[in-house]
């Protein structure tokens, strides 16, 4: 194959040519309540040729059938000669290299039978559905695959590297009447079977939270200081940040670009956010973007000031910036666009009883469905919350769904916790049409003043 | 066909299905054309049936039949029991789901019409950076089974998406807009028309504070009520026992202004075809009626689960086993023209979109969203747009009191049939700063 790629690139009469194959084994199983859903493999291969002309645009062709990869580069040329642009297109420079880099599993799940993986998925939802006679149903999913991705353009950059990933969701659903509650938890990490066994506590805190939600009340609508849990911080900032740190959006827009100008103040000198796609162990992790740019660590916010963006090749020479590696796909039927790979709030001082002391009415918001940023609006929902009243943890409440503004919430960020984690979960982050791309929060608490909380008048 | 050769063999009952996809694709970045792109998508997925357990498979990778039978009867051996039988092929409607002008839409003429819908943007705001993507494609599906039933069509989807951002000092506007069609439409400026109206009525921004005032739905924001309302309809979520609506088919749980209807005959939708994609021919079926709840929407595997015949509404991807999807839903109109609507509000807000759509608890019919486009109305004028406000209430409460449904409906994202709809009274939340 390694010949008939180079062949293919040397074929090429575009300015830059890059040929991306992809090899995808997975399997899934899932139970909801009493039933297994599926148990079942998947084989996915295909392609995709990405050609650029300086004076004209892309051109990209997606395919299954590898077997003419000339007629592809060919197709990609074609598509690529469609635009015209008056200022060339340009790349900014990456190393050109060679490299194999093989996956080191402990527990590789491919060796790993279906009967075993639908056994262990079998085991947690049993442990959610006995939980409680409340509980009436569940969705226990258990989740692998396993790709070999060669990437080689025509700066003579060859890459083959495999991405396992794993991934186990629990999540119940408890029901009294018509009041219907659900909780979940999850694991998913770039590793072997290993990291999916043992969390049978995991299942009982899920199934024990959709019972607890049964005797929540809704929260009541308001603006209130909110201190968020480490994995709502960490889905806090990558929504309220770091979408508007991915340079597609501001490189040809003037007026965003005076907006988020390097050096203007997001929030108070506590604040440090950063990307680092090269932290080992994290699901956000490759050597290599899509690009081949090798990933590394890039400082979004220090001290409260904008210092650095998230690149890929073609907005870091039209910035005059330097790439970082964050430009990801999420399978060869997509080309690279610039994505977050693993974002965190930087450690801080104050300590989680610090935080709530002082606070007279306020929010603890827990745990994460998930959030949505549409520029400088973004929503983000936490799974579970507590009232705090005069500095302590109070009820349950459920529903709650925090908006934010970029130019508001995050200077309203005034204590960072001193426990931060990573958080090993699944799910995944979506931009255009390109969704689930494996990615990693990582934060400690954090309390944000005057948080508006959609929901129910007081009574 | 050697796959269903092998698979008569050995299974007591099988359903393969082809799919095979191409399409083309120009898109305009920042109010260039920036990127064109070929796809070619082929792929097999295989169900199968040995002893009642059921089994799936599927591989997009020609040369690996072998393992996808494999992988397929592996996955019977553990799979359900399920009392599933794959239907004998049944009279289906005739739907348009193909259009020649479509498929032959030359590249130059897709970049003409994005280029139209560019400057007809910019003329309205010369300082807006428009995003377009137009595709055009062929679908073909080919599904058999141990019957002989040999279930097959094309469609030709075409869709437009415009996406528009306009940055004033720290006010970013963003209005989209998407148009899906199978059947070429003269009228392709339609969508732009619409989102163009809305960035007209965004120029003005204007404040509002919280309490409890009535609120108007537009089509697109009506999905705020809509995704809650889908997902408790789905034969899944009764079968699993976890919709609110479980057991009470029949039951008025709704304003007698709330009609849901399912319906994959429509020429030219996206949800469209003579049948679903398990072979069952696709009809029209009620949901909601008045008010009262008339059915559910099922798969072969959860109709079969439930004692009930599939309603046709199988819908699956390449990589995952079927499930139950809505074909094209529609709320139904009703009778009250949009502007004598606007003329009964004295202060409330119109919501055209939402943030974090599908978020949060949605099953038990709760829904929280910020609205990140919404205007306010003021003695019955859309008089600016509004930001930071947010909404949040159950359906299951709020459409029991529906003050009015308007006679004008728009179909959006190329598979919904929307009104416009009125609540007398919400809770809405402002932020004041």
């Amino acid at each position: 194959m390694q010949e008939k790629i180079r062949a293919a690139l040397k074929s090429s009469k575009a300015d830059y040519t890059e040929i991306r194959l992809e090899e995808r084994e997975s399997a899934t199983v899932v139970y909801r309540g009493k039933n297994l859903d599926t148990a079942s493999a998947v084989i996915d291969a295909g392609g995709i040729v990405r050609c650029l002309c300086r004076d004209g645009g892309w051109g990209i062709a997606t395919f299954n059938d590898r077997d003419d990869l000339i007629a592809k580069v060919e197709q990609a040329y074609q598509c690529a000669k469609v635009a015209h642009s008056d200022e060339p297109i340009e790349l900014a420079p990456v190393p050109v290299g060679e490299e194999r880099i093989a996956a080191n599993l402990q527990r590789d799940f491919r060796d790993i039978s279906l009967a075993d993986k639908k056994t262990l998925a079998e085991g947690y939802n049993n442990i959610l559905l006995k939980h409680s006679d409340k509980i009436v149903s569940t969705n226990c999913l258990y989740f692998d695959s396993f790709s070999h991705i060669t990437f080689a353009n025509s700066e003579g950059t060859f890459i083959e590297e495999e991405r396992p990933l794993v991934t186990v969701v629990m999540a119940a659903i408890a029901r009294d009447g018509n009041n219907v509650q659900t909780a979940h938890e999850s694991r998913s990490g770039q590793a072997g079977f290993e990291f999916v066994m043992g969390r049978e506590e995991q299942a009982r805190i899920a199934a024990q939270r959709a019972v607890d939600l049964l005797r929540a009340e809704s929260v009541v609508g308001g603006q209130y200081p909110v201190v968020v849990d480490q994995e709502l911080a960490g889905v806090f900032i990558h929504e309220a940040f770091g979408h508007l740190s991915e340079a597609d959006f501001v490189y040809e827009n003037p007026k965003a670009r005076e907006m988020m100008v390097l050096g203007r103040r997001f929030g108070q000198d506590i604040l440090n956010v950063y990307d680092d796609g090269a932290l080992p162990g994290l699901r956000g992790t490759h050597k290599y973007d899509d690009e081949g740019m090798p990933t590394g660590r890039a400082y979004l916010i220090k001290d409260g000031i904008l210092v650095g963006r998230l690149h890929s090749r073609q907005t870091a020479a039209k910035m005059g910036e330097q790439p970082t590696g964050n430009a990801r796909a999420i399978s060869y039927r997509f080309p690279p666009i610039v994505r977050m790979t693993n974002t965190a709030i930087e450690q801080g001082t104050t300590s989680f009883e610090d935080m709530i002391k002082d606070i007279k009415l306020g929010v603890y918001a827990c745990g994460a469905y998930g959030g949505q940023t549409e520029l400088e609006n973004f929503s983000f929902s936490s799974a579970y919350a507590y009232m705090i009243r005069d500095g302590k943890i109070a009820e349950m409440v459920k529903d709650v769904i925090l908006a934010g503004n970029l130019f508001t919430t995050l200077l309203n960020i005034d204590a960072i916790g001193n426990d931060f984690q990573w958080m090993h979960r699944g799910g995944g982050c979506g931009k255009g049409a390109q969704y689930p791309l494996p990615v990693t929060f990582g934060a400690p608490h954090i309390r944000i003043q005057n948080v508006v909380i959609g929901g129910k008048k007081e009574k | 066909m050697d796959i269903l050769k092998q698979l008569r063999q050995r299974m007591d009952q099988f359903e393969v299905v082809h799919l095979r996809n191409e399409s083309t694709k120009v898109s305009f970045e920042s109010n260039r054309l920036k990127t064109s792109q070929v796809e070619e998508t082929k792929g097999i997925a295989v169900r199968v049936v040995k002893q009642g357990r059921l089994g799936f498979a599927a591989s997009s990778d020609a040369s690996a039949t072998e393992q996808l039978v494999k992988n397929a009867i592996e996955s019977a051996m553990y799979g359900d029991q399920v009392p599933i039988t794959f239907p004998e092929a049944q009279h289906a409607p005739t739907v348009k789901t193909f259009d020649p002008t479509i498929t032959e839409l030359p590249i130059p003429r897709m970049v003409e019409i994005g280029k139209e819908i560019v400057d007809y943007i910019l003329q309205i705001e010369p300082e807006a950076r428009v995003n377009v993507s137009l595709k055009r494609g062929i679908q073909q599906v080919a599904l058999h089974n141990q019957t002989g039933n040999e279930a097959s069509y094309q469609s030709s989807p075409l869709s437009i998406s415009v996406s528009v951002n306009k940055i004033q000092g720290d006010d970013i506007l963003f209005v989209g807009d998407f148009t899906g069609t199978t059947v070429w439409q003269e009228d392709y400026l339609a969508g732009t028309r619409r989102l163009s109206e809305k960035l007209k009525l965004a120029r003005r921004l204007t404040a509002m504070s919280s309490g409890n005032l009535p609120v108007l739905f537009s089509p697109n924001g009506l999905l705020m009520l809509g995704v809650p309302l889908q997902q408790g309809l789905s034969g899944k979520s009764v079968f699993t026992g976890i919709s609110p609506l479980k057991g009470k088919l029949g039951e008025k749980l709704f304003s007698d202004k709330l009609s849901v209807i399912d319906d994959g005959t429509i020429d030219g939708k996206f949800g469209s075809a003579p049948y679903d994609d398990e072979g069952v021919p696709h009809r029209r079926n009620a949901l909601i009626e008045n008010g009262v709840l008339k059915n559910f929407y099922y798969d072969l595997k959860t109709a079969a689960q439930s004692g009930v015949a599939s309603t046709g509404n199988g819908s699956r991807t390449l990589f995952a086993p079927p499930g139950p999807a809505p074909t094209n839903l529609i709320i139904g109109a009703g009778g009250t023209p949009l502007a004598d609507i606007l003329t009964g509000i004295n202060e409330g807000v119109l919501v055209e979109d939402v943030l974090g759509l599908g978020q949060g608890n949605t099953i038990s019919g709760a829904f929280s969203n910020p609205l990140s486009l919404a205007f306010k109305i003021e003695k019955g004028e859309i008089v600016g747009r509004v930001k930071n406000v947010s909404l949040a209430g159950n359906i299951y409460t709020l459409l029991k009191n529906i003050a009015a449904v308007s006679r004008e409906t728009e179909w959006v994202h190329g598979n919904l049939n929307l009104p416009y709809l009125w609540l007398p009274e919400m809770n809405v939340i402002a932020k004041a700063d």
